[in-house]
């Protein structure tokens, strides 16, 4: 069918088509908008960025070639590439060749290395040609190998690096962070670690670390300017710099959390903590130092220095929430509603005493024990919570199944009813 | 939008500015003047000194001026009430703010969902005009059109010629028959 070109889209001028084409950046749209016509066609080197999906190349064409073909000739054909992101199966002896054609301009760069079809060199050798990238400021690498530091010189205009998957050595992320001194953003996920990780970056302000590993981990983060940290997978945690820190994540999904030091966190908003087993003395620190804390959410199961799980030590609920008066929204599961329900911390109450901001809490029970004074502990939080719109009691997973049980069970059910404007059970 | 009110520019006692914009085909629109500044081209106007009597486009008619200005007025004034809630230390006016963000997307999108010859009216007077936001959601709706398909769905959907010669068609169809396999 032949148009001939009048109105419409062919009235719209180059600069827009341009616009319009810089939005597209998976290579079979701008593959096919190359064919349109001469316009668009002459559009391609301008656009900013490519990206090659999974599927991009089906098995049979990959075998041949065709895909290492098809992205060194779209890279070559984009002069001005600045985004770079490769999902698809590629050879990891073409990367150099692509990197260097590119390096003026490219900032972006993503790439799922356990796709590679030649599989990299122990020694992170193959890594190298990134550093070729000297403009780059984010950097994102899927199933990498890092067990050497690759020589990337100074990536001084790196701000964001994510890692993923990674078979990681410990000297080698210092050595490869070492030579990204001005990181905004540093995440390395799912990744394989032990021994000792050890972290300074002037000016990270988010950083996200979650870590396999059956052994014992542990980190140093010096981070000045850090606001957001997410943590996973650590035995041992010291943060230096937490003044600006705002949210704060530490978490341990197997083993044991010994100790955490972060010093005073006067801005902390957001706190959540969780695991299966930590020492008591690592959660009442972090506590003691989030005095300012809205949000806190609190999974812990168990304490206990050595291999035996204990329960959480009494904590006051009266000096609990008096030491962090501005919680608005407390999440309880696992040991901390035990350990707040308490006979003597509401016995000789100071009749001024409030929980004055408190809007939103949700409680996990598990255990019908001490059915009493968990139901006062309940009670004492609508009472004294005189901000509080809404209470979500989870029993979902009550254990123990026999007539405590069911007994707790009404009475949790009357409570409901009693302050059925707030309470809501699930 | 043409709002109601005197014709011509001026300030009601609330010392907010009204101005008058002229469409091609001279209907007359009157709205704020922060609302008319989110185009470029009638902000440098504006400041030169020329919306004395209102301003003229030649090249918009009244349909097209009237929706620029609609989503002008409904993004400044989403813009003035978000930072309201910033320099707000409520806790609700902050819980809000996503909501309100919300609001104004599903706005763009319905504002949006146009017939094809509207679409390109609104590119091409998002372009002069100069009103970026606009142009970057006109841009992305005819992006979202050409994801998918192949050039003669393109061609077929935009009315475009195919003017390669057969040499260049030839030699753009092998280097790019990857894409269609």
């Amino acid at each position: 069918m032949e148009w001939d070109g009048d109105g419409g889209m062919n009235s719209v001028p180059d600069g827009v088509v341009q616009h319009v084409l810089s939005m597209l950046s998976n290579v079979r749209d701008v593959a096919a908008c190359a064919c349109v016509c001469r316009r668009w066609r002459d559009c391609v080197p301008y656009l900013p960025a490519l990206f090659f999906p999974r599927n991009a190349f089906d098995a049979a064409a990959a075998a041949r070639g065709a895909a290492d073909e098809a992205i060194g000739r779209m890279v070559a054909a984009v002069a001005r590439l600045r985004e770079l992101v490769i999902y698809c199966p590629f050879s990891m002896a073409r990367l150099p060749a692509w990197i260097a054609a590119r390096s003026a301009t490219l900032r972006v760069l993503e790439l799922r290395m356990d796709a590679a079809s030649d599989k990299a060199a122990p020694d992170g050798g193959h890594l190298d040609c990134i550093g070729l990238a000297a403009n780059l400021e984010e950097l994102r690498l899927w199933g990498v190998s890092l067990t050497a530091a690759p020589a990337w010189g100074r990536m001084e205009r790196l701000r964001v690096l994510e890692v993923v998957g990674a078979q990681l050595r410990d000297s080698a992320v210092k050595d490869a962070i070492a030579a990204c001194p001005n990181l905004t953003d540093l995440s390395l996920l799912g990744c394989d670690c032990s021994g000792a990780v050890n972290i300074e970056l002037e000016l990270l302000e988010r950083c996200r670390l979650d870590i396999l590993g059956g052994s014992n981990c542990s980190l140093l983060l010096a981070a000045p300017r850090l606001e957001s940290l997410e943590v996973q997978g650590f035995t041992w945690i010291t943060l230096r710099g937490g003044h600006s820190l705002r949210r704060l994540s530490i978490a341990k999904s197997t083993g044991r959390v010994h100790k955490v030091d972060t010093g005073n966190l006067p801005d902390l908003d957001h706190l959540s903590l969780r695991g299966v087993q930590w020492n008591w003395a690592a959660v009442s620190s972090v506590l003691q130092c989030a005095s300012e804390v809205k949000h806190l959410m609190m999974k812990i199961e168990f304490c206990g220095d050595m291999d035996a799980l204990q329960p959480f030590p009494e904590v006051d609920l009266v000096d609990f929430f008096n030491s962090h008066p501005k919680l608005r929204k407390f999440e309880i599961h696992g040991a901390m509603f035990a350990a707040l329900c308490q006979k003597n911390s509401l016995k000789n109450l100071d009749p001024r005493f409030l929980i004055p901001c408190l809007e939103e809490v949700l409680i996990t029970v598990r255990s019908p024990l001490n059915a009493e004074q968990k139901l006062n502990t309940l009670e004492s939080l609508v009472k004294y919570g005189v901000r509080l719109r809404t209470m979500v009691i989870r029993i979902s997973q009550m254990k123990n199944c026999h007539d405590a049980a069911d007994d707790f069970f009404e009475e949790i059910c009357k409570f409901k009813y009693m302050n059925y404007k707030k309470v809501r059970i699930e | 939008m043409a709002s109601a009110g005197e014709s011509g520019d001026g300030a009601d006692g609330k010392g907010v500015t009204t101005i008058t914009i002229i469409s091609s085909d001279n209907e007359a629109f009157e709205v704020l003047e922060a609302a008319a500044s989110m185009s470029l081209t009638i902000r440098h106007l504006i400041e030169d000194g020329c919306a004395d009597g209102g301003i003229p486009l030649p090249n918009v008619t009244a349909g097209i001026l009237a929706k620029v200005l609609e989503y002008c007025s409904k993004h400044v004034a989403a813009v003035a009430a978000s930072s309201e809630a910033g320099s707000s230390s409520n806790a609700a006016d902050a819980a809000a703010a996503p909501e309100k963000e919300e609001d104004l997307a599903s706005f763009d999108k319905a504002f949006i969902d146009v017939e094809q010859d509207t679409l390109y009216d609104l590119l091409m007077a998002a372009n002069y005009l100069e009103v970026k936001g606009l142009l970057d959601l006109a841009c992305q709706k005819v992006a979202d059109m050409i994801k998918g398909k192949t050039p003669d769905a393109i061609r077929q959907t935009f009315k475009i010629k195919n003017d390669f010669s057969p040499e260049q068609e030839e030699k753009i169809r092998e280097e790019n028959q990857w894409a269609f396999e």
